[in-house]
């Protein structure tokens, strides 16, 4: 467990709880409209879950070390700025170096601003809390993000389009399950995810037979 | 007997099979009906049960069944047994992990399902649809009794909506096999693509495709002896159809179909019978009445929403083509084509998704009626069905509330 030595007892906590029990979309319901939105191809789901996660750590370090200095009645608009400039930085850079990604994201780049999550974890952890563990909470929340968002994808991409990443993966031939493409889809595909998720960590029917 | 009760005992006993308990107490239910009785008031002295409910709508849909065997082959034997191996596997899944008896809610959904299918459908994505149906349209809701659309409808919506080429496109006709058996179009989609094609004349509905092969669709008989009685030159040499009739001549006769220029196009006897193309088990109508009837005197279904949802399709129907003959169908063709007496008779009537008040019903019917015509009319759509069925599915404790509200008003004081 060179994690937890890293990270001390504590630390190791918020990031396991982060990625299992409190994950932002299983768990708490939010980011879920970017999430139908961009788990179409692996490729977008990674490019976001990495923009999401940036801007995580990014306002993580800057709200948690101002804290201080943050009136309790502008505290939202505060956060509004930092995650603004931050997303602003993450869309520049993906359409001077891959335009081709920051097309097909669209505006969903731009809406990472009203990402529920980035807000949330702002409002409730890094308002309160250190720098360190702040940063070790914005990570642990990128990485659940980005894995629920990459696991959908890759669904939604071999079935739907019959690739991965781009490459053709089925046969000749594969029909398209064109629903797959389309926002139905995603919905059904996460809504499984949280029922698998919600089974798991809170002890569905399954664990009490054993 | 006595030794498969016996077997049966000691299978309940078995420890190694108390994980499989539903799948024993199935058995068990349907060699041996059920003892149980009502713990508390109200007693009702009737034996009935939900599996021998279930089974009345079975021996309802067999006739339906055998006519789909008849004109599509044995390969409609194959889908039903691969709807219930698929829809059954998820059903007996759940009942462990959940551990509550097994169904018998699938024994209908399971044989419901590949009757709304095209016959062509390959059985994998029978399966896939039987399992989506089965999990997301009953399973995630809690099982039979408690789903709020009809399982059937939701896998048919699914597999239509992810797999349109193979869904829309690939029909059989009727008592013919092999590659020249496919063909695009069932009556409606017929009706829907020459219909839009012209809007010159109210009478003709489609008029020419091309200088040498000319074709009329006309909407009816007495417009055939409209248009052609006054020696119109326009119409010789020229195909004639008419929707729902048997041949006519210019004169506006009976005709036999071997004169070339004279074809029939969907006369309202084929339909009934089931010559023409459509899902397995929907097209021959006078079956599927005969089993909706049936159903309705044995009180399983209902009749107010069949004749309501019929009704309203055939009165719409009605009006709506002497203004828009273009747009909407005339109304006994409208009853006699895609799934409307199958759904009506066997899918609108579901007791778990449909009203259970009197008033509820009628409201139920009537408006699976208008978005049937709706979408069959005015969509990219060609069969309005299943869409009304479940979009009315979603309406229906909305509707049985405002009833019981309409109904019970508290007392003013």
């Amino acid at each position: 467990m060179i994690l937890k030595k890293y990270l001390g007892a504590d630390g190791y906590k918020i990031l396991k709880l982060g990625i299992t029990r409190d994950h932002p979309i299983f768990a708490v319901g939010l980011g879920i409209c970017s999430a139908l939105a961009v788990s179409n191809t692996v490729a977008n789901a990674i490019a976001m879950g990495a923009g999401v996660t940036f801007v995580l750590i990014a306002t993580a370090v800057i709200i948690s070390s101002l804290r201080s200095l943050i009136p309790q009645r502008a505290r939202i608009i505060t956060y509004m700025i930092t995650i603004a400039s931050f997303v602003i930085i993450v869309q520049m850079f993906l359409d001077a170096f891959s335009p081709t990604i920051s097309e097909a994201l669209g505006p969903y780049v731009a809406l990472i601003i009203t990402n529920c999550i980035i807000m949330g974890r702002a409002e409730a952890f890094y308002v309160t809390n250190g720098v360190r563990f702040s940063v070790i909470d914005a990570v642990s929340n990128g990485i659940a993000y980005t894995y629920t968002l990459v696991a959908i994808a890759v669904v939604r991409e071999i079935l739907g389009f019959g690739t991965l990443l781009g490459f053709q993966v089925t046969p000749d031939g594969w029909p398209k399950w064109v629903v797959m493409s389309m926002a139905p889809g995603a919905f059904f595909l996460l809504g499984v995810a949280i029922w698998i998720s919600k089974t798991i960590t809170e002890g569905g029917s399954e664990e009490e037979e054993e | 007997m006595k030794a498969i009760r016996s077997l049966l005992d000691r299978l309940y006993e078995a420890p190694a099979l108390q994980r499989y308990k539903p799948i024993i107490g199935a058995a068990d239910a349907i060699l041996y009906g059920t003892d149980e009785t009502t713990r508390g008031a109200p007693h009702v002295v009737d034996n009935i049960d939900i599996k021998r409910y279930m089974s009345f709508v079975i021996l309802a849909l067999l006739p339906a069944v055998l006519a789909s065997v008849c004109f599509f082959g044995f390969r409609v034997i194959a889908i039903i047994m691969v709807s219930y191996m698929a829809g059954g596997a998820v059903e007996v899944a759940f009942a462990i992990i959940r551990k509550h008896d097994i169904h018998e809610g699938f024994l209908i959904t399971g044989l419901i399902f590949p009757l709304v299918l095209p016959p062509t459908t390959p059985l994998w994505v029978v399966a896939v649809g039987v399992v989506f149906g089965t999990m997301f349209g009953k399973e995630m809701f809690g099982g039979t009794g408690r789903n709020i659309f009809n399982p059937a409808l939701v896998g048919r919506l699914f597999i239509t909506i992810a797999f349109p080429a193979i869904m829309t496109m690939n029909w059989q006709k009727p008592f013919v096999s092999g590659p020249e058996a496919i063909t695009s179009a069932t009556p409606l989609t017929t009706y829907k693509s020459t219909a839009k094609a012209s809007k010159v004349n109210p009478d003709v509905v489609e008029f020419e495709k091309d200088e040498a092969n000319k074709q009329v669709l006309f909407t009816s008989a007495s417009a055939v002896k409209r248009c052609t009685q006054n020696g119109d030159s326009r119409f010789d040499g020229v195909k004639i159809y008419c929707v729902g009739e048997p041949a006519y001549n210019k004169a506006g006769k009976h005709k036999r179909i071997e004169d070339d220029n004279l074809v029939r196009l969907f006369s309202y006897g084929d339909l009934l019978v089931g010559k023409e193309p459509g899902s397995m088990g929907e097209t021959c109508r006078i079956v599927i009445v005969l089993g909706g009837i049936f159903l309705m005197l044995a009180r399983v279904s209902n009749w107010r929403i069949p004749v309501s949802y019929i009704g309203t399709v055939f009165v719409l129907a009605l009006v709506g083509h002497r203004f828009l003959p273009h747009d909407i169908a005339p109304p006994v063709f409208q009853m006699l084509t895609g799934g409307l007496m199958f759904g009506a008779m066997f899918m609108a009537t579901d007791p778990i998704t449909s009203p259970f008040t009197k008033a509820g019903k009628y409201c139920f019917g009537i408006s699976c009626g208008v978005l049937t015509v709706l979408i069959r009319s005015f969509t990219g759509y060609v069969e309005g069905v299943m869409f009304s069925i479940v979009i009315m599915n979603a309406f229906t404790p909305l509707i049985d509330q405002i009833v019981l509200m309409f109904k019970y008003r508290p007392v003013k004081t």
